[in-house]
């Protein structure tokens, strides 16, 4: 279990720069088409700033932030969004992920129909990578136990 | 002949003390017109002060506040401004503020964002004349043959109250060569100092007390900027 830090000068540098930090993700997957960088880059940047947030101010205030449960859900989200996308690119006719079939549905040309597409496999990819960075970390500082077994367990001992 | 002198004398004397008390009598006019002139505007300033000083910002307050400093950074960072992207940077800058509202601006009283920053651009370069000048006495120390140092480790105990004066506090020590701030536990800051000059030189606190106006904490809760004397002396000055 990670404990809140002791050191007030951390502790309030990284309050100050997380914000900073999960911007510049973002910027990073929604860019990832245009510039370098991208869905995973993004995604491990924004799981380090929660890491980050878990290092300084401790498990219980990272999890009032971002519950498990949340987390979870984001990882399937965006393994859905990426298959997602190149399901219904099947289903248009095309190859899966063929990208420039999405055209139809979006009523664009074939060219940005392919930005598009990109972008959104691109926020799957940042989604996921986040949420598996993020509960791998959160996995081992906590030794795998999930604050609902606790809670579970405590349920038990009360029973007996 | 002494009795008239007498007299004469006692009625230049008695003139004087007219003309004086006159002189008194009008300043002390000039200095009412001027505080009734300007109390309406003390008056508002102190109740606006009161209040912030009572009430910290609200969640929402400071959600706005976030959401317009990361946008700023959003269009630093990304250089595009057609529509599409400035849409995803304001959807982006909304998740993220919503998630870290709290985070940025901990503890910002109503009313002080805008001074706190305009001081903190003033503190910069005077921080910047600190660092350069420590810098020649750093050379000094180490190119001198004998190398006249004199480690020493001084602790004090700071009047700031916050946690980002604090921190302001400490990396200025630290920016500042020949003083490295190691800890701080419980207001007690533990700094080393390379030699004596450095260690005094801190320890006549003007770096603390220049913090403290930044952050308008412990006797600096704009006492200078409530009571502007200054603007009435000068006006007294000209009276007489």
């Amino acid at each position: 279990m990670v404990a809140s830090s002791d050191d007030i000068i951390i502790k309030t540098i990284a309050r100050i720069l997380v914000p900073f930090i999960q911007i510049y993700a973002l910027y990073v997957i929604m860019h990832g088409h245009y510039s370098p960088g991208g869905g995973f880059q993004g995604g491990v940047i924004l799981g380090a700033s929660l890491a980050l947030l878990l290092i300084t101010h401790g498990y219980a205030e990272v999890r009032k932030r971002v519950p498990e449960g949340v987390v979870i859900l984001l990882g399937s989200l965006g393994v859905l969004i990426y298959a997602g996308i190149g399901l219904i690119c099947l289903l248009l006719g095309g190859n899966y992920l063929d990208y420039s079939q999405l055209s139809v549905i979006l009523n664009v040309d074939p060219a940005h129909a392919r930005s598009l597409g990109i972008l959104g496999v691109e926020l799957g990819v940042g989604f996921t990578v986040m949420a598996i960075m993020y509960s791998i970390f959160f996995d081992i500082s906590t030794g795998g136990v999930l604050s609902e077994d606790q809670k579970h367990e405590e349920k038990l001992e009360g029973k007996k | 002949m002494e009795v008239t002198l007498f007299i004469h004398a006692a009625d230049d004397a008695f003139r004087i003390l007219e003309n004086a008390k006159a002189q008194a009598v009008g300043l002390l006019d000039t200095a009412t017109r001027l505080t009734s002139d300007t109390r309406w505007m003390e008056e508002k300033k102190v109740k606006s002060i009161l209040k912030g000083a009572e009430e910290t910002r609200s969640g929402f307050q400071n959600f706005v506040a976030t959401f317009v400093m990361l946008m700023g950074f959003w269009a630093l960072l990304s250089g595009k401004f057609d529509a599409f992207h400035i849409t995803l940077g304001v959807i982006c800058s909304l998740i993220v503020a919503y998630l870290g509202h709290d985070l940025l601006f901990a503890n910002v009283r109503v009313g002080d964002g805008r001074v706190i920053a305009q001081r903190f651009l003033y503190y910069i370069p005077w921080l910047l004349r600190e660092i350069v000048t420590a810098n020649f006495h750093v050379a000094y120390l180490a190119l001198s043959p004998e190398m006249p140092i004199d480690p020493q480790i001084i602790t004090f105990r700071t009047k700031l109250e916050s946690d980002i004066s604090w921190v302001t506090l400490a990396n200025s020590i630290t920016l500042t060569p020949g003083t490295i701030t190691m800890d701080i536990e419980d207001r007690e800051f533990m700094v080393h100092a390379l030699d004596r000059k450095v260690a005094d030189d801190l320890d006549t606190g003007e770096m603390e007390d220049r913090v403290a106006h930044i952050f308008m904490e412990a006797d600096h809760i704009y006492i200078q900027d409530v009571l502007d004397v200054s603007r009435i002396f000068t006006e007294l000055k000209r009276g007489m």
